[in-house]
């Protein structure tokens, strides 16, 4: 393994990025007071702030560039809503969960799944893990393609659903509120995976991974926790995600390019950085959405375009346009 | 088993190989790529669309025969990939690895909407009088284009053969995969030399778009699945691992085949996927161990 | 590049609020939702050409109550994130009805964000079952739902007689498992013997070894439901391996595209496919309505996505009209009475077998005969007698 395939780095660590979670926090806050009417566009852009950071904790920290998120959101979407309809429900449970409790088993599931899938993979270096991703995330779609449990290529509909801490989970509104809440919850826990132990440990995997072992830090256990945090987080997402589109079939939910999606978010908006991967999702929507307009039939080339630029001008992502000055308190090359 | 199962069994192989024989062709070009730069290009598939689009617009502008193209779009290809390697890629410099994944999607985004917008969404195909012909061997049916696939293949992997090992220019290739530094050392102009590995692999993957559209049909998100495809067989020979990848092809197209014709249709990409995983984990090198050179 | 900005930010501000709304008085605004780019384009197209030769005829006879009509069409990208997001706006812009979206996996998560904006949808091309059953009081459909072009081909193959086994293979999306269905269900009971049903998945573009299989099994019927795409490759690959069944059919989508008889070319002679709209079908108007979106296309063949779409919008006016107002709920009430003769057939809104607001569609047969599509069923409609292959 040559030094060009170390994986990407975190900037520096500066107090900056506690004022620029905040800063998100309140740009987020007040979207619903000037575009209350687009509600439709603030909540998924907000859930998919929340998976792009969460695909960060292993993209970014954990340096693993995982390809098959979209299973993993497809985990938590598909077990909360079997398990919320009663004709689906398995008899066991004596019928229908509340979304909450099936969340959080789709939460568990992933988790089990990252445990063993990672535990498998990361032997393996570099790009390996990465087209693992692609191939476990693809069988899992034809699973949910050919099985009845999962409602087959027809996918599933959401059913009525109980009141979430007196909220109509069917309110916009409410939905806004979840998401937003679900975005603060990935941004605290990146908050506090930097400072813990954890943190330190995947940085010093991701500089040299054979210096952090002869430190005593193993890295296949590092990674795997950052993978199974950062598959319950999708999870999660992926709960809330079924609940606003209330219908989802296969092939519009486990598609590889929703896993390419994700991962651009978090690497155009900086996958080395905190906040970065919610800012790129943001302004990729806010993008996807002027384009759609502007360009007509020319979007997804514009967009395409757009992430080439990126690539070669600003090599940290969006938000490392503005912290080239903080470079420098990194650890040097 | 009775002589019509025989006969189907034998057909299904027949045909299973020989279009093992284009995945290799595909995995070929992505494996030499990631053998020389560590790079895995993630626009592969959209080459190959390019590929099909070439055959397409010269028929449909001068009824040229579509193996005639071959000689617009393997040149074309070759050009592309140069100048995507000199002009995209060798800018990322030390970034190469991570970054190259980000640059080929948006590449593949950028070729997918252009052929779009150039030629519409809708399926497309050409009609040459020996699409739908047939030979007959011992009872077996093979379709003609088919078969000049197969042939289209073995020479082009011939070709790149010789020219890795029997060529002045094949000598740099390798030693630039094995050592880029000592190769610079002696002389080797590494810059130019990943620039013509890029425009090989891009070249391959239009060749292969070439064969195939007597076969198919073109339209601008074709590739996606010739891009999985590809993966598979890169890692089933061993990635950067150039003959691993002719058997991966092969070992693919028989799989998908033979799994689809006794076990299910249904799955019959997972049969692939999960021989993809297997290898993945219990022979991360590929199939046959010992590759050209380790990552 | 300030400026490129700032024009960014000013259209993201436009596309977001309602201060576009303001342009066009006295017009009255339709709202449509389709796929004009990404992988789903060229339907997008056909149901473009279908919304605009609709507006042009009713606006030749001079609008609706007055008014002239507007289309607002928004591009989706073949993407369900940007179709919810483009429907909203189209809410904010108060539009009194909704047509859309292309594709049955958009469709389902758009038809239940309507029903919660409380503004009608008028689905034109999704067939997926789920959309009308049970569906909601704010989704009408116009086309057919899946089910009737596997129903009226399986009642055909019962007329038929010697005909004793058949396999089936279809696409793994909800149309392929409806007709899967279907088949499964009626077909025995039409008397066959199911000797084989398989699914593929969508880019798979080698049917070689299911088809050696289907040789080997030597039916007497082969029923193929694809993609889109697949139609051709599906139908030259027959020839290939040489499977030479007395009947073979292609329901709907690809098979029913013109581009089917040109790619095919004499591979697909002999086909029977399934359809609801032929340029040959004896709707009055129906000759008139295929040159029009012919030109509408510039020059392009017309599919019946195309003939769909122009009986939605004009469903769509009719329902305004008679509603005497652009109020999304009267517009919805009126909806459910409507009853109009088009050049697509018949459109009416019907609650039946477990179906809500369900446009009832006559399922065509249609032969391919000497490379053009000639309707064979059922007799009211046809101009041709079936031909076995042997």
């Amino acid at each position: 393994m040559t030094a060009s395939v170390t994986p990407a780095r975190p900037r520096a660590l500066t107090f900056g990025n506690v004022w620029i979670s905040l800063a998100l926090i309140a740009v987020m806050a007040v979207y619903p007071l000037l575009f209350g009417k687009s509600m439709n566009f603030g909540v998924s852009t907000l859930i998919f702030a929340g998976l792009a950071m969460s695909w960060n904790l292993l993209g970014g920290w954990a340096g693993q560039t995982s390809l098959g998120h979209a299973a993993l959101l497809g985990i938590g979407a598909y077990t909360m809503t079997i398990l919320a309809t009663p004709e689906r429900v398995p008899a066991f449970l004596g019928g229908p969960l509340a979304p909450w409790w099936g969340a959080l088993i789709g939460m568990a599931l992933a988790a089990l799944l990252a445990l063993v899938w990672g535990s498998l993979t990361f032997r393996l270096r570099g790009s390996y893990f990465t087209l693992s991703t692609i191939a476990v995330a693809l069988v899992i779609r034809l699973v949910a393609i050919n099985s009845d449990w999962t409602g087959g290529s027809e996918g599933l509909f959401m059913p009525e659903l109980p009141r979430f801490l007196g909220l109509d989970l069917f309110d916009r509104q409410a939905e806004y509120w979840l998401a937003f809440a679900f975005v603060i919850l990935t941004l605290i826990i990146t908050h506090a995976v930097r400072r813990s132990r954890l943190g330190y440990a995947l940085q010093a995997v991701r500089e040299d991974e054979d210096g952090a072992r002869a430190l005593g830090i193993d890295p296949t256990r590092m990674k795997v926790i950052a993978f199974v945090i950062s598959a319950v987080l999708t999870a999660l997402g992926g709960s809330l995600y079924a609940i606003y589109l209330q219908a989802f079939e296969p092939h519009t939910l486990l598609e590889l390019p929703i896993s390419v999606q994700i991962a651009l978010m978090a690497i155009i908006g900086g996958r080395g950085s905190i906040q970065g991967p919610a800012i790129g999702a943001i302004l990729l929507a806010v993008f996807g959405e002027v384009f759609r307009t502007v360009f007509a039939n020319a979007n997804l080339l514009i967009y395409g375009v757009l992430i080439l630029a990126v690539t070669l001008y600003a090599p940290d992502g969006i938000t490392g346009l503005f912290t080239r000055g903080g470079r420098k308190l990194g650890t040097a090359r | 088993m009775d002589s019509a199962q025989l006969t189907a069994f034998t057909q299904t192989l027949a045909q299973g190989l020989l279009t093992g024989g284009l995945y290799a062709l595909i995995g070929t070009g992505l494996s030499l790529i990631f053998g020389v730069m560590k790079v895995i290009n993630f626009a592969h598939g959209d080459f190959l669309a390019i590929g099909m689009f070439i055959t397409l617009a010269l028929f449909r502008a001068f009824h040229l025969d579509p193996y005639l193209s071959l000689l617009v779009a393997a040149p074309v290809g070759f050009a592309l990939g140069y100048a995507i390697q000199r002009f995209v890629l060798a800018r990322l410099g030390d970034r190469l690895s991570e970054a190259s994944m980000l640059a080929t999607l948006g590449l593949g985004l950028i070729i997918s909407n252009t052929l779009l917008l150039t030629f519409g969404a809708q399926p497309q195909n050409i009609n040459v009088p020996y699409a739908i012909q047939t030979v007959q061997l011992g009872g077996v049916q093979l379709s003609i284009p088919l078969i000049v696939a197969g042939l289209g293949t073995l020479a082009s992997i011939g070709g790149l053969n010789y020219l890795l090992y029997r060529t002045e220019l094949g000598r740099a290739i390798r030693a630039t995969a094995q050592n880029p530094l000592g190769a610079e050392l002696q002389g080797v102009k590494t810059t130019n030399i990943q620039a013509i590995v890029f425009g090989l692999g891009v070249a391959f993957a239009a060749i292969a778009g070439v064969l195939l559209m007597p076969l198919l049909y073109a339209f601008p998100t074709v590739g996606e699945n010739y891009t999985t495809k590809a993966f598979i067989v890169t890692v089933l020979g061993g990635l950067g691992n150039l003959p691993g990848a002719v058997v991966g092809g092969l070992v693919l197209g028989g799989i998908e085949s033979l799994g689809a014709f006794y076990i299910s249709n249904n799955y019959r990409d997972a049969y692939g996927l999960v021989a993809f995983l297997l290898v993945l984990l219990l022979k991360p090198e590929g199939l046959f161990g010992k590759t050209v050179k380790r990552v | 590049m300030t400026r490129t900005v700032s024009r960014s930010l000013l259209s993201l501000a436009a596309a977001l609020s309602l201060a576009s709304s303001a342009s066009a008085q006295g017009t009255l605004k339709i709202g449509a939702v389709t796929s004009l780019s990404g992988r789903f384009a060229t339907f997008g197209q056909m149901q473009q050409a279908g919304f605009r030769v609709a507006i042009e005829e009713l606006n030749a006879k001079g609008g609706v109550n007055g008014q002239k009509l507007e289309l607002l069409l928004e591009d989706d990208a073949s993407d369900t994130n940007k179709a919810l997001t483009a429907a909203e706006k189209l809410v904010n812009q108060k539009v009194p009805v909704v047509i859309g979206a292309y594709a049955s996996g958009i469709t389902k998560p758009l038809s239940q964000y309507m029903s919660r904006a409380k503004v009608p949808l008028i689905v034109a091309t999704a067939v997926d079952e789920t959309i009308t059953k049970p569906g909601n009081a704010y989704t009408f459909r116009v086309n057919n739902q899946s089910s009737v072009y596997t129903r009226s081909l399986i009642d055909q193959l019962r007329k038929l007689a010697g005909l004793k086994t058949a396999v089936v293979l279809t696409s793994n999306d909800a149309f392929g498992k409806s007709v899967m269905t279907d088949v499964t269900k009626l077909l025995p009971a039409a008397g066959y013997t199911l000797l084989g049903k398989d699914t593929y998945d969508q880019g798979l573009t080698d049917f070689r070894p299911i088809l050696n299989r289907y040789k080997a099994q030597n039916p007497d019927v082969v029923i193929f439901a694809s993609y889109e795409q697949d139609a051709v490759a599906l139908t030259k690959q027959v020839k290939e391996v040489g499977l030479n069944p007395r009947v073979m059919a292609g329901i709907a989508t690809g098979f029913a595209l013109p581009d089917f008889l040109k790619g095919s070319a004499d591979a697909g002679e002999n086909f029977l496919v399934t359809m609801v709209w032929n340029q040959d079908v004896r709707y009055p108007g129906a000759q008139n309505l295929y040159t029009r979106l012919k030109k509408a296309l510039g020059g392009e063949e017309p599919s019946q996505h195309a003939a769909q779409s122009y009986a939605a919008m004009l469903a769509a006016a009719d329902a305004v009209r008679r509603a005497g107002s652009a109020d999304p709920e009267k517009v919805r009430a009126a909806l459910t009475t409507t009853n109009l003769s088009t050049a697509f057939g018949p459109v009416t809104f019907r609650t039946y077998g477990g179906y809500q607001n369900q446009n009832s569609v006559v399922g065509l047969i249609t032969q391919v005969q000497k490379g053009k599509f000639v309707t064979v069923f059922p007799a009211s409609a046809s101009r041709g007698k079936i031909i076995l292959r042997r």
